[in-house]
């Protein structure tokens, strides 16, 4: 099953620390939210869209990769050179068009890496490391292993919506939202259950320091990684 | 009841956070287009409504709610939003949990109330369009999504919205809430899974 934190190590180009790759996700994801469409920012912008492209390519995931590129940067190309050419009603549609998918395509992509790229014992390891409470660490782990399921559970809703022929017909947006949400929220519960038990099986609820088997420290090129990114940020924030 | 905190709590918290997250992530998509924006705090928590409503029922120790919060803040800024999301978050999630605790974790009147306070941390959103940060944070704007953007969201957001939005929240929770419990009532209480 290709479900996410259970990558496939060995296969992987590089292989960076969930610490740096924690940094990436935050500076890609300021960068990208509130970055200006000039000047030094604009240059920023260029960079931090490469970034996804490069993990993607580093787990080798070539098609989502030359895909994403294209996409982000017709869609950064646009606003840098077409955007300022353009007013009123039609700006506004690009504007909205292109920034919803600048904005969110990068950072969206940066999470999707670190979910596929992490495994849930090095992201556990990892915010040990950085004395991160466990109320808060656990509930997160959860939720990374969680968000994949979801996307599963959805489209096989979908799916079985379909073969019913049920979803054309319904025009009440509440009883489509009600025939979504149901089946997920079984299946939450479900899940829910399922984890609990397994955390057991793991010895989490033993109130005793933890051991872990995966290795996990800052090599040369996450140093290198987490210099350039708050050489970024400092740069976002001074000019 | 088990008075202790255990690892199943925090299982369901990391699981219900996931669930909440994605659907207020789904609803906030829809703020890019401006008059939603404006709206979002009555539109978000109505969606919202159905798995809160589903987790308040499996809530049973003090601090979940909290927990939920501070995780919602932290992703919300690392999605890009200003610090305030903080103090809106934690804010939010404590007086909830005060709500809940009250009812003793049982009374679904309670669970309604506690819907429309925990949807008021959706004002850490929009914080940024009004008060002090209003004419720093738009000159920012202006640049990232031009001039008719901004004078939109202008025209949207004087002073007097931000309480507006306050009422919305809680109008817009409360819908939410009655209408999960009218959802749990009806596809979970039979199944014994609520």
């Amino acid at each position: 099953m290709e479900i996410g934190l259970q990558s496939n190590l060995s296969r992987d180009l590089f292989h960076l620390d969930p610490r740096t790759k924690l940094a990436i996700l935050i500076t890609v994801g300021i960068i990208m939210m509130s970055g200006k469409y000039t000047g030094v920012e604009y240059v920023l912008r260029l960079i931090c869209v490469a970034v996804p492209f490069l993990l993607l390519i580093s787990i080798r995931l070539f098609r989502s990769a030359f895909i994403y590129v294209l996409l982000m940067y017709s869609t950064v190309l646009c606003e840098g050179f077409i955007i300022p050419h353009t007013k009123g009603m039609i700006n506004l549609m690009i504007m909205i068009i292109c920034g919803v998918i600048s904005r969110f395509g990068p950072g969206y992509l940066c999470g999707w890496y670190v979910v596929k790229s992490t495994s849930v014992s090095e992201f556990i390891t990892a915010m040990e490391r950085m004395h991160f409470p466990n109320i808060i660490t656990i509930p997160m782990s959860v939720m990374f292993r969680y968000f994949p399921t979801l996307k599963e559970d959805y489209s096989s809703i979908h799916d079985a919506m379909k073969m019913r022929e049920i979803g054309k017909k319904i025009k009440n947006p509440f009883t489509y939202i009600e025939y979504i949400l149901v089946p997920v929220m079984m299946s939450t519960v479900r899940i829910a259950n399922d984890l609990s038990a397994a955390s057991l099986s793991k010895g989490l609820g033993v109130n005793r320091t933890r051991t872990h088997i995966c290795k996990i420290g800052l090599r040369f090129i996450d140093y290198i990684l987490i210099i350039s990114m708050v050489v970024m940020l400092v740069t976002f924030y001074v000019f | 009841m088990e008075n202790k905190f255990s690892i199943k709590d925090l299982i369901t918290v990391g699981v219900f956070t996931a669930l909440y997250f994605v659907v207020t992530f789904i609803v906030a998509c829809l703020g890019f287009i401006p008059v939603f924006m404006a709206f979002m705090p009555l539109i978000g928590p109505i969606f919202n409504g159905i798995p809160l409503m589903l987790y308040f029922s499996k809530i049973k120790h003090f601090g979940m709610i909290t927990i939920t919060s501070i995780i919602i803040a932290i992703l919300m800024f690392l999605t890009g939003h200003p610090y305030p999301i903080f103090i809106f978050c934690i804010g939010a999630g404590l007086i909830t949990e005060f709500v809940l605790r009250a009812g003793k974790y049982e009374s679904i009147r309670n669970c309604v109330i506690g819907s429309a306070t925990f949807s008021l941390w959706l004002l850490g959103m929009v914080i940024a369009f009004f008060f002090g940060f209003r004419d720093a944070y738009f000159a920012s704007l202006v640049d990232g999504y031009g001039q008719a953007y901004v004078d939109k969201m202008m025209s949207l957001t004087p002073t007097w919205m931000f309480f507006a939005m306050i009422v919305m929240c809680l109008v817009g929770g409360t819908i939410g809430g009655l209408f999960g419990a009218k959802v749990l009532k009806k596809h979970f209480k039979k199944a014994g899974m609520a």
